[in-house]
């Protein structure tokens, strides 16, 4: 069993006195001089604005007056979150000396919440172009395996996560960000229903895929960060006015009674995962039957429309949004973006307008399929995380992504760990729900993962 | 619908159409992705039901 605390153990012992903020802060700052060195997650560590936060949470500590779960929480965010007065650079030489004067909404609200930052992490290039080895600063190492791929965008923060150096971080999710890494560091990620969370002051990839959420050793510990940035925020034209639920509300209630449809299609035809993942989805659909509750297999589009719809999405509103710099600045881009956003100069008129007709179809589509189902099950990645070297740079679009679908539909869908492959790193699979169930989503997650030992085992160099 | 195919001198014509004036070695960088994305296009292009848009589109084939 690792010595890192999860948040929940974390905010436990804080709201009991038991456990000081400042030397929660001082022992994850600890572990980042000790292993950023080597993992590349971290692109600022921002070690003074840290022990500040730390100091005031104790204080709130010791009168009484904490402000919640997080309360102390050592967090940091993803390089493309906007922090006032602290440099956000999208792991691009553009935005090198890029100084914010506003916090992204979601980073003021961790912060409000009393979370400890501890800095800006290591990306993809503005979420897209990577791992790319011509950026200003090098993509970070897999902690269970150093020769490994983190999964992207959001790399920096699942390898923070997974070494212990954070206790959770913030993703985006355009394509897979938060599940990829999620999956190939081990690690919990959740990509809440579109509209959920505001995207206000995170530099955007694709207006109408984006999700911002959190990463986290558990998906309990998502729970707990999700509650800290939903909610309705009217800068941001998606974003829903609901009121939020109670994310742990429903954690221990187990998996009897839920209804489960496995697409086994897109992980066993469409594109075929390893023998771990599968078996590893095999073991889970186990389990969830002996706890009562009803798995069947469904059918969908092939992953591979779902797929196309997303990435044609994905990169010509990327190309949108970066055109402008990319006439001017276009050998500033590393190679991996440019190359491949450039991609949708080739679009029609016609493309666009085909690829947004097929996306209803593919939304109604998979609503009808849950209407009787609470949680679609799909794996989360191919295998095993790929060695770095081995990563090619049209990777993304050889082979359909198993995350993409619920991008182009905009469900929640969290990444979990299933085990362990024949290389020794994380296999993983994805749980997916109607749009704003994720107290379902977490209650199912959290119902395998508590039943399993695969939270009892952390990277070695941890 | 099939796809046209695009050599190096038609990429290079449709980058600097979109405003992206690049040499020919940063052209033929991208080449090799053409046809993978090419695959993506096709897919998005293939036969929808009416049902996609039903108030929105119509079939110039359509009687």
């Amino acid at each position: 069993m690792s010595d890192i605390l999860t948040i929940a153990e974390a905010a436990r012992q804080i709201a009991a006195k038991q456990l000081s903020p400042v030397e929660l802060t001082k022992s994850h700052l600890g572990r980042i001089r000790r292993l950023n060195p080597k993992l590349n997650a971290f692109l600022l560590v921002t070690e003074e604005r840290a022990l500040a936060d730390a100091q005031t949470a104790e204080a709130r500590q010791m009168t009484g007056t904490l402000r919640g779960k997080l309360d102390g929480i050592p967090i940091a965010h993803k390089d493309i979150y906007n922090t006032a007065g602290i440099r956000t650079t999208a792991h691009s030489k553009l935005l090198e000396h890029n100084v914010p004067t506003r916090d992204a909404h979601t980073v003021k609200k961790w912060a409000d919440a009393g979370a400890v930052m501890l800095g800006k992490l290591a990306t993809h290039e503005f979420a897209f172009g990577g791992p790319s080895f011509d950026l200003p600063w090098p993509p970070p190492c897999n902690p269970w395996n150093t020769d490994h791929f983190t999964g992207g965008s959001s790399s920096g923060t699942g390898a923070a996560v997974a070494a212990g150096m954070i206790q959770g971080g913030t993703g985006s999710d355009t394509g897979g960000s938060i599940r990829g890494p999620a999956a190939l560091c081990g690690i919990a990620g959740i990509k809440p229903t579109y509209g959920l969370s505001s995207r206000v002051g995170i530099l955007p990839l694709a207006f109408t895929l984006d999700h911002a959420g959190p990463m986290a050793w558990t998906a309990e510990d998502c729970a707990l960060l999700l509650q800290g940035i939903a909610g309705h925020d009217p800068e941001d034209p998606a974003s829903v006015n609901r009121s939020v639920p109670d994310f742990t509300a429903d954690l221990d209630k187990g998996a009897k009674g839920l209804r489960i449809g496995v697409v086994r299609h897109f992980f066993e035809t469409d594109h075929r995962a390893s023998v771990a993942t599968r078996a590893g989805i095999d073991a889970a659909m186990d389990f969830f039957r002996k706890e009562g509750a009803e798995v069947r297999d469904i059918s969908l589009s092939p992953a591979a429309d779902y797929h196309a719809v997303g990435y044609l999405t994905m990169i010509t509103e990327a190309f949108t949004l970066h055109a402008p710099w990319m006439r001017e600045r276009f050998m500033d881009y590393g190679e991996l973006f440019r190359d491949r956003v450039a991609l949708a100069a080739t679009v029609s008129g016609p493309d666009i307008i085909q690829t947004v007709r097929r996306r209803r179809v593919l939304c109604q589509e998979m609503g009808t399929a849950m209407d009787n189902l609470d949680i679609i099950v799909s794996a989360a990645q191919p295998a095993e995380a790929p060695r770095i070297a081995d990563v090619t740079k049209w990777a993304n679009m050889e082979k359909p992504s198993f995350t993409m679908p619920f991008n182009v539909t905009g469900f929640p869908a969290i990444s979990v760990c299933t085990g362990f492959g024949e290389g020794g790193l994380p296999v993983s699979m994805q749980l997916v729900g109607k749009p704003f169930s994720e107290p379902i989503v977490f209650r199912a997650a959290h119902a395998y993962e508590a039943a399993m030992p695969w939270r009892a085992r952390r990277p070695e160099m941890t | 619908m099939s796809t046209p195919v695009i050599d190096e001198a038609e990429l290079a014509r449709i980058l600097a159409r979109s405003g992206l004036k690049l040499t020919p070695d940063q052209v033929r960088a991208i080449l090799p992705g053409v046809p993978i994305f090419q695959q993506i296009v096709e897919r998005v292009n293939r036969p929808l039901p009416r049902e996609a848009e039903p108030a929105l589109t119509f079939n110039v084939e359509q009687r």
